[in-house]
């Protein structure tokens, strides 16, 4: 595993790529949960209740990067789409847990869907540690299976 | 044969960026709002509605916070920030506080915000509002609000439960929530809950905070209005 890490690491536009998309996840994600804001001023809050929340988007920007750029290669590698798919899934279960709190999104929903919004805001406000928690269980099987796979094919093609 | 697994990308790209879409659009109109204002209607429209005012009435600033009963964040600004702006601002005679209600996140919403103004006829309108945000639980409309909650918090706090009852039961208080929800809206452009007004009642300049922001905010922000 440590190998194929190294192997597709060990192009830096794979690291730039893997950077690139955890900040994209990553500060939207702190921004919708109110971790940062940026008006009146720039301004970083973490309070003891929200600390497992905050952990939880770090792991899933992590491994959503991850997931996403070693497809990216194996794309490249093998031209076949197939887990890049479960990795975006897998992100976006991820990042809509915890969006419909009390925030923009959730008024945008509730006032355009009614009681259906208020009963999908109110589900993914409940759920979201569970559906974090399952998003990254998501994430870490594609970073696997992908990293089995790129092994074997990288055999193949050595 | 149409290719299940081409449509299945397609598709998560397609919810994707609806996401990034609502995401944008939702916090770019928020920046579209003019954040200062030398403007006091606003806080002539809540003065016409006799808002409970938390604090001295003649205090310089006026901090008033949009929310809603059931709204997980309001609660976290309620434990967090606002025990410190009660101690350094409220308490000392600098800033007062008022609560302006935006009830939008589900049904139990609008009868919360109308027992804390019939609790208020009965004059406890800050602790039912204390209480509410105390007791308030994770899950929208999962019963903490219900008709009977209402009525043990009334109770608990020794309130005249037949008045509060009656109170109740006639939505006296209705045509006071609805109008708040509309007035925070209109008024003050709010689009999410807590949003905050933080007012020089003298020079009627004004200032606009979105979220539950930490206690420095608005430390920052009050100092530099009063």
């Amino acid at each position: 595993m440590n190998n194929i890490f190294g192997l597709v690491y060990s192009n830096p536009s794979y690291i730039l790529i893997t950077t690139g998309i955890f900040f994209l996840l990553f500060i939207p994600l702190i921004i919708i949960s109110e971790f940062l804001f940026l008006e009146p001023f720039v301004v970083f809050s973490m309070y003891p209740e929200t600390t497992l929340s905050f952990s939880l988007i770090v792991f899933l920007s992590i491994l959503s990067s991850l997931a996403v750029s070693m497809n990216i290669y194996r794309v490249k590698l093998i031209k076949e789409t197939k887990k890049i798919g479960s990795s975006i899934v897998g992100t976006i279960i991820g990042a809509s847990a915890g969006a419909c709190s009390c925030g923009p999104i959730a008024f945008s929903v509730i006032t355009t869907f009614g009681t259906a919004g208020s009963i999908a805001s109110s589900f993914l406000t409940i759920y979201e540690i569970p559906i974090r928690l399952t998003s990254i269980g998501i994430l870490g099987i594609v970073i696997f299976v992908t990293a089995k796979s790129l092994s074997r094919e990288c055999k193949m093609k050595f | 044969m149409v290719d299940t697994k081409k449509i299945a990308v397609a598709g998560a790209a397609v919810v994707l960026v609806v996401i990034l879409v609502t995401f944008a659009t939702s916090y770019m109109s928020d920046f579209d709002t003019p954040r200062t204002s030398t403007n006091d209607d606003e806080f002539k429209t809540l003065e016409l509605k006799q808002a409970p005012v938390l604090g001295s009435k003649t205090a310089t600033v006026t901090i008033i916070e949009v929310g809603d009963y059931q709204c997980h964040m309001c609660k976290l600004w309620f434990e967090e920030t606002r025990p410190q702006i009660i101690e350094n601002y409220i308490n000392t005679g600098k800033a007062n506080l008022v609560f302006v209600d935006m009830p939008f996140l589900g049904s139990d919403s609008i009868p919360a915000s109308e027992a804390t103004y019939c609790a208020d006829d009965q004059g406890k309108y800050w602790e039912y509002h204390s209480m509410l945000f105390t007791y308030q639980e994770d899950e929208i409309d999962g019963g903490w609000a219900s008709a009977t909650r209402l009525q043990a918090f009334a109770f608990n706090l020794g309130l005249d439960i037949e008045q509060f009852d009656k109170c109740m039961t006639t939505d006296d208080h209705y045509a006071r929530v609805n109008y708040n929800r509309q007035v925070a809206v209109t008024e003050f452009g709010a689009n999410s809950t807590p949003t905050f007004m933080i007012v020089n009642t003298l020079s009627g300049e004004s200032q606009r905070v979105v979220g539950a922001h930490p206690y420095s905010t608005f430390e920052n922000l009050i100092d530099s209005l009063i």
